[in-house]
């Protein structure tokens, strides 16, 4: 039974395993972002990932039983990765409308908002977070127009789109935050992204331009990250005592 | 095919000649001559990327045109560097790669600039982008030093040092190509609120990852009784990096968000 478990977790099915989830990684690649995602969100698909989590820790305390601590940080790291991966498709699972995960909100300047919507359209309420958010104002900067630009008779591309908010939390004074692209907020959980913008009238038919900020909460990112540090230290070992071994000289090679 | 008529194009092409010409002096046997000539190579590379860098104004990497000019200046020091390691001599087969590596940017890429958008503005964006460059230039190497492998009549110490060779290669493009992947994954939480988004750039790049991870188990099984079998799946790695640098890049068939290129 030993021996066969053994077999069975040793490096040879390892590479078939690998071979294997790179096709399907391939075919995840064909499907598209989107159908790709629907389908990993599939009860199925999440068994399996919970399987291959369980098999890469069980390597990985094997590794650390055998004093082989590179290949146990690897093994556990992609361990937590997935780990983490699966908390958050739970959170997603288990969200409610008091405590939603994933949200966006549609805002021009001077709305104050707790309600967060999906869909194409933003249509469908979510739920409503723990704090509330007042657009203070939207900003759309643009890099200076060039003679391309004029050439072409356009508008110079987009340098920067910035919202800046207020925040109000339950027990604490407001307070302002600017969220840009690549640079979110954190408030109660919930990172805030720029996530989009564009242009629309209001009920008088003025031009206004509107901001959509997107709110996630992710309580498996802290594991994830674990991982990827888990992931990364494993990986410089690993490349130190390839090179430790070998050394310069080419003959000493170990099979 | 377009011929470049600006400076840009005349350093991309100054480039090629000193690597062409690397190749010539060292098969005809002038190996001061061609290493002079692979050392000039690398500097008129160099210059080439900080024109470009100059020129556009940001670091050089938004799109495949600069990526390729950086994958040329990063082949000296790699080739100087493994070559001072394990004593393999891979200049001439290097600077083929530096000439395969800018066909593409001399005379197919369009040099247009385009300004920054809010989504590249990163301090992740030159680690992301470095460590794949220097990932895949050394992947492709380990592939390229693989080639001996596939003889019949390689054994004893030519086969082991070849194959330490390659392997201790490819175990470097692997650590890139992880910090690349991780670094990548980081910043997409960052940028578009998720680590991983089954984005089709992001599956293949995993599935570049899971070959060559594939490959290591594989030479923990067999050792070095097998290299065919190892060299097989370098250039098997090196096919699906060529993939993702191009048809996914280019094809209308995967789109996703990595659509700067």
């Amino acid at each position: 039974m030993k021996k066969l478990l053994n077999r069975w977790t040793g490096p040879a099915p390892a590479a078939w395993l690998c071979w294997a989830l790179a096709l399907g990684a391939v075919v995840l690649a064909f499907l598209g972002a989107e159908r790709a995602g629907v389908w990993m969100a599939r009860p199925i698909m999440q068994v399996g990932v919970a399987f291959l989590m369980l098999v890469f820790f069980f390597v990985g305390v094997r590794a650390v039983l055998r004093r082989r601590f590179d290949s146990a940080l690897l093994h556990i790291g992609c361990a937590c990765v997935l780990a983490g991966w699966l908390m958050g498709r739970y959170a997603i699972r288990t969200s409610t409308a008091a405590r939603p995960c994933t949200g966006s909100m549609v805002m021009v300047d001077g709305d104050e908002s707790d309600r967060l919507w999906e869909g194409p359209m933003l249509d469908q309420y979510v739920g409503q977070l723990p704090f509330s958010v007042r657009l203070e104002r939207f900003f759309v900067e643009r890099y200076d127009r060039n003679s391309d630009d004029r050439n072409a008779g356009r508008n110079a591309p987009v340098r920067e789109y910035r919202s800046r908010v207020t925040i109000t939390e339950p027990g604490r004074p407001p307070y302002v935050v600017n969220i840009r692209v690549n640079e979110p907020a954190f408030v109660c959980g919930y990172h805030i992204y720029q996530m989009s913008w564009g242009n629309s009238t209001d009920q008088l038919g003025r031009p206004v331009v509107y901001t959509v900020l997107q709110f996630i909460r992710d309580p498996g990112l802290k594991l994830a990250y674990a991982g990827f540090i888990l992931l990364l230290a494993g990986i410089l070992i690993y490349a130190w005592r390839i090179f430790r071994i070998q050394g310069t000289q080419p003959r000493e090679v170990p099979a | 095919m377009t011929v470049k008529m600006t400076v840009q194009g005349g350093l991309i092409y100054l480039t090629l000649v000193f690597f062409v010409a690397t190749i010539i002096a060292r098969r005809g046997g002038w190996r001061t001559i061609g290493n002079a000539f692979w050392g000039t190579g690398f500097v008129a590379a160099v210059a080439s990327v900080i024109w470009r860098g100059l020129h556009t104004g940001h670091p050089p990497m938004q799109n495949l045109f600069e990526f390729f000019l950086c994958m040329a200046a990063a082949l000296w020091p790699l080739s100087v560097l493994s070559r001072r390691h394990n004593g393999l001599d891979t200049t001439v087969q290097d600077a083929l790669l530096g000439v395969l590596i800018l066909m593409p940017a001399g005379f197919v890429f369009g040099e247009d600039v385009r300004r920054l958008p809010p989504a590249l503005q990163s301090s992740l964006f030159i680690p992301h982008v470095g460590s794949y460059v220097a990932g895949y230039v050394l992947l492709a190497r380990a592939a390229l030093m693989a080639l001996p492998l596939f003889k019949r009549d390689i054994a004893g110490d030519r086969l082991r040092q070849t194959e330490t060779a390659s392997r201790q290669t490819a175990t470097i493009g692997f650590v890139l190509l992880t910090l690349g992947l991780l670094l990548g994954s980081l910043w997409g939480k960052i940028c578009w609120g998720h680590y991983w988004q089954f984005d089709p750039k992001e599956m293949w790049s995993l599935a570049t990852w899971l070959v060559y991870a594939g490959y290591f188990h594989e030479r923990m099984v067999h050792g070095v009784r097998a290299p065919r079998v190892l060299a097989a799946l370098l250039w098997t790695g090196l096919l699906f990096i060529v993939l993702t640098l191009t048809w996914i890049n280019l094809s209308r068939l995967f789109v996703g968000m990595h659509n700067y290129a």
